[in-house]
């Protein structure tokens, strides 16, 4: 399971496929005060970032990896 | 190369020769619906066709195309020239792609932005053209829709400044700007590229966003929603409404080759690199810096950079980082470090830093960008001139031009001067052209002197002949210049009248500048399959058969030589001559087949389809299994099987198979299994359809044939199961309950085996209930040559089919028995009917017995019966080609044919069936 979710908290683990953008948006929905856990992330589908975008959870983490820290940031930080 | 990619070429190629020849008829006969109709077809099965390959640029200019071509062929846009043009022009492109795959094997990777521009020429054209008059289209097409293409396509090769400014760059990270000013420092190109997914894209299979993070020398990007979120609750995470947009120092073929995919969905900015200096941050403690200011400026004026690095420095140290100004001072040292010394531009480019650094306002570059061109050999930061200036330009000149011309001489002639000079070093600075300044001062100095327009009049002139030599010229002294001015001011507005280009439009391409190279005086490469008609190989095929005939007359020929004539060497010579010709014509005679042969693949191809459908249609789970596909076989033959062999898995999908649940309960496994085989067995090619169905039950074809009327009570009784299977052959019997579209109407096998019949083929069928029916199906691989068993009866030739033939018996006299009128011999414990041949053929002779006393007898394959024909001698077997019998002989079936031998002789073949 690329995304482990724990309580109102979502691991971001490894590559976040296209599946889980379903999944990801019904938790987030039911879940105001989510907060994600990026830092484990290498890739996620753009999908899964745009529910992020969208749902503006509260980042706990970003990813070790700087390039895609990088973009996240672009697109999350506002 | 693949087969099928060989295949895909050779056909790309006769689509592309149709699509034009129609392209050309259509232009004589513009309103022919079926032509269109047929144009349509041509363009979208070539699409369809390269959509199995990893050719996207090909497909989008195809899909264009066929887009195109859907909405002329429903009214709503009309044909024009215009249309043809782009339409072929964009075929060229595909024949050229293909020519290159042919040849490379691969396509080249730089032809995104060609297709990208082709395909939005096309559909330039729907849209452009949706409710106008063709012409009207057609007239506006070279000036109106061609010229933004080109003037995208000039001026997105360079950077311009304008353009950069006006990027959002300042969203960038200094660190990142900086990296990418290094970068272009260092002669790397910046762009940035913005990519803008289908909304459809993650239903693609697409991931945009490891597309853009694999972007090659990728410096900073970001991602940004298209549109406002819809809340979450109403949120579709799979449409994509991201944008992307970065900086890359790639060149631009790199970025083209890594979006060609989706070349259709980026845009390509050149990025100037002055337009990453963006100091920012905080702008408070303005004042303390004017020291440091004023001491810069002389610094710099002195030209002691060290000192200005050093000045930097220190300044920076005391600063606080997050200041607007600590972030001007460490763009002015970064500059410092990056610019080398000689280049001229630097004092400028430090100039409008420190100008900032007082004013807290962006570096204005515009002015840096005119000064840098002096001389610079640097392309970024040329200024550029839009159609507009241009326009304006020429008319600022004309009008200086005019006040010189003037001839009164009034007082105020000095001032008149000096403005018309201040006008024109403006227009000169505009157009980058400060190189020229001196020769205008000097102009103005002596016009001053001589109280006289004419120095500055004749300078003018020498300057700006006229206007559009001017620019030419601007651009040959400073190359940077012309190439980003847009094509339509070359031509000046005034010069060119509008009308005329109206009047004659230019071929699209013209303007566009790209050419396919391939236009009808090309010469054609050659492609390396060729199209024959089959009559052509048909006649190749008979005249091998007469040189056969003519060679096998050098036996006679040596007999001759040496039984006649008595000269035993020439004899000699002739029968070695003979081999060697004998093996030019088998090999020839091979040659020409192999030209006629094709893999059973050409039929086999449609039954995974075919099964996959029926089985479907009918509730079964089928599993097709096919071997042995690259058999090969004569055209003829192959043909002939395609309908046969399609009845034959129908039946076996409808009657053979049963359903899941049944075969379920029987305990076979759930999916049938249907098995095509096809295997060559010397010269015969055999097939084999083969299912694990219910197979056939022999009671139950026995009644349906008695109740059709097909057999007799008496038959009923008498016949052996595998008779009765293979009575459903026989002409108006069906299995099945009822009739389905798919089969039950009693025409199917008997027609199968009468097609099957008709190439000489033979079919078996054995079924066993429970288990599955087989059938075979053995065909000659080639018509073409026929073997024949020649038999002698009252001193004349005849010759028999082998395949008929199943061996050859000396019976003695005494064995041969009279049952009722016929006659009869017991060969091997079974009874064989006998024929006279003699009798059958009406010759008035006896059968002449050899020496002891036995008569020949030719057993022949009737069917599944036996029988003996009584002749008078066998001799050898020969390959002939058989030639059907025509004319007035036609009506003669008891043979099937003639073929001429070696000793000019005609042979008469037996048609064994019908003189039986």
């Amino acid at each position: 399971m690329p995304i482990e979710f724990k309580g109102n908290h979502a691991m971001f683990l490894d590559i976040v496929t296209v599946e889980e953008a379903e999944t990801l948006l019904e938790w987030l929905q039911k879940k105001p005060t989510a907060k994600v856990n990026l830092a484990d992330c290498v890739h996620l589908h753009p999908a899964n970032l745009q529910v992020l975008m969208a749902a503006k959870p509260v980042i706990k983490a970003w990813p070790k990896d700087a390039g895609l820290r990088s973009w996240l940031e672009s697109a999350l930080l506002e | 190369m693949n087969p099928l990619l060989e295949q895909f070429l050779s056909e790309a190629r006769d689509f592309l020769q149709g699509i034009s020849e129609k392209l050309m008829e259509l232009e004589n006969a513009p309103g022919d619906a079926a032509m269109m109709n047929e144009l349509f077809r041509l363009v979208h099965t070539l699409k369809g066709n390269s959509g199995l390959f990893d050719f996207p640029e090909m497909t989008r200019v195809l899909h264009a195309g066929e887009d195109l071509m859907d909405v002329v062929r429903n009214g709503r846009v009309a044909y024009s020239q215009l249309l043809a043009d782009r339409l072929l022009d964009a075929m060229d492109f595909v024949g050229m792609l293909c020519d290159e795959v042919e040849s490379d094997g691969v396509m080249g990777k730089t032809h995104g932005t060609d297709a990208a521009r082709l395909g939005a020429s096309l559909r330039e054209l729907m849209q452009a053209d949706d409710g106008q008059a063709p012409d009207q289209a057609s007239g506006q097409a070279p000036g109106k829709p061609g010229a933004p293409d080109v003037a995208t396509a000039v001026e997105s090769k360079e950077p311009d400044p304008e353009a950069s400014a006006q990027l959002p760059l300042a969203a960038i990270p200094e660190t990142a700007r900086m990296e990418a000013y290094r970068r272009a420092r260092a002669g790397d190109p910046l762009h940035w590229l913005v990519y803008t997914p289908s909304e459809q894209c993650f239903y693609q299979g697409d991931d945009p966003f490891f597309l853009v993070r694999q972007t090659p020398e990728l410096l900073w990007g970001g991602i940004e929603a298209r549109d406002p979120w819809s809340p979450l609750a109403e949120l579709d995470a799979y449409a994509c409404l991201l944008d992307f947009s970065l900086l890359t120092a790639a060149p631009r073929a790199a970025l083209e080759e890594h979006y060609r995919y989706v070349a259709d969905q980026i845009r390509l900015i050149p990025v100037a690199r002055l337009a990453l200096v963006l100091p920012q941050g905080d702008t408070n403690g303005g004042p303390v810096y004017d020291d440091f200011l004023s001491d810069a400026l002389e610094l710099l004026r002195a030209g002691d950079l060290d000192g200005l690095a050093r000045n930097a420095g220190t300044m920076l140290e005391l600063s606080n980082p997050d200041l607007w100004i600590a972030s001007a001072l460490r763009w002015l040292r970064l500059v410092l470090e990056t610019e080398p010394e000689t280049e001229p531009e630097s004092p400028a480019v430090l100039d409008a830093l420190l100008e900032s650094l007082r004013t807290f306002e962006p570096p204005a570059w515009d002015g840096v960008g005119a000064v840098a061109a002096e001389g610079s050999t640097q392309r970024d930061d040329v200024a550029t001139l839009s159609a507009e200036e241009a326009e304006a330009l020429e008319a600022v000149v004309a009008t200086q031009r005019t006040i010189l011309s003037q001839t009164d001489n009034p007082d105020w002639l000095p001032g008149r001067i000096q403005s018309v000079a201040a006008a024109l070093s403006g227009c000169l600075r505009v157009c980058g052209d400060s190189a020229a300044l001196p020769g205008l001062d000097a102009a103005t100095g002596d016009a001053l002197e001589a109280n006289s327009g004419a120095a500055l009049l004749a300078w003018l002139d020498a300057r700006f002949p006229a206007m559009a030599p001017v620019l030419a010229e601007a651009g040959a002294e400073h190359p940077s210049v012309s190439p980003q001015l847009p094509t339509e001011s070359a031509p000046a507005p005034s010069e060119a009248p509008p009308a005329a280009a109206q009047a004659t439009p230019a071929p699209e391409g013209e303007s566009g500048g790209v050419k396919f190279g391939r236009r009808a005086e090309d010469a054609i490469a050659g492609p390396k399959s060729l199209k024959v008609d089959q009559t052509k190989i048909d006649r190749l095929m008979n005249l091998i058969g007469e040189m056969v005939v003519a060679k096998n007359g050098l036996p006679y020929l040596a007999g001759r030589a040496e039984d006649v004539f008595g000269v035993r060497e020439l004899s000699r010579d002739i029968k070695g001559h003979y081999a060697v010709i004998n093996r030019i014509a088998e090999e020839m005679q091979d040659a020409i087949m192999q030209v006629r042969m094709m893999p059973v693949s050409f039929v086999f191809q449609r039954f995974p389809r075919l099964v996959r459908d029926i089985s479907r249609k009918l509730g079964k789970d089928v599993h097709l299994v096919m071997e042995g596909e690259d058999t090969e076989a004569d055209k003829n033959i192959i043909e002939a099987l395609g309908d046969p062999l399609v009845h034959i898995v129908r039946n076996s999908l409808d009657h053979g198979f049963e359903s899941p649940e049944v075969r379920a309960a029987a305990g076979k496994p759930v999916a049938g299994t249907l098995t095509l085989r096809a295997t060559q067995e010397s010269d015969r090619v055999v097939i084999e359809i083969k299912d694990d169905g219910k197979g056939i039950d022999p009671d139950v074809i026995k009644h349906k044939a008695y109740t059709k009327g097909l057999i007799d009570e008496a038959t009923l009784e008498r016949i052996s199961d595998q008779e009765a299977v293979n009575l459903v052959f026989a002409a108006g019997l069906s299995t099945a309950e009822t009739v389905s579209d798919l089969s039950g109407r009693g025409v199917g096998m008997d027609v199968v085996r009468s097609a099957v019949e008709k190439v000489n083929g033979a079919m078996t069928l054995t079924s066993v209930l429970g288990q599955g029916t087989q059938l075979r199906l053995s065909v000659p691989l080639s018509m073409a040559v026929t073997n024949v068993m020649i038999v002698v009866s009252d001193d004349q030739s005849f010759g028999v089919p082998m395949d008929t033939v199943v061996e050859t018996v000396r019976v003695p006299q005494s064995a041969i028995r009279t049952i009722k009128r016929s006659l009869a011999t017991v060969l091997r414990g079974r009874i064989v009917p006998l024929k006279s041949i003699n009798t059958l053929l009406g010759i008035q002779a006896q059968h002449k017995a050899n020496a002891d006393d036995e008569l020949a007898v030719l057993v022949v394959r009737l069917g599944d019966e036996t029988l003996g024909l009584l002749v008078d001698d066998f001799r050898e077997t020969v390959d002939i080609i058989l030639k059907p019998m025509t004319g007035v002989l036609a009506s003669l079936s008891a043979y099937s044919g003639s073929a001429l031998m070696g000793d000019g002789s005609v042979l008469m073949v037996l048609n064994v069936k019908e003189i039986l």
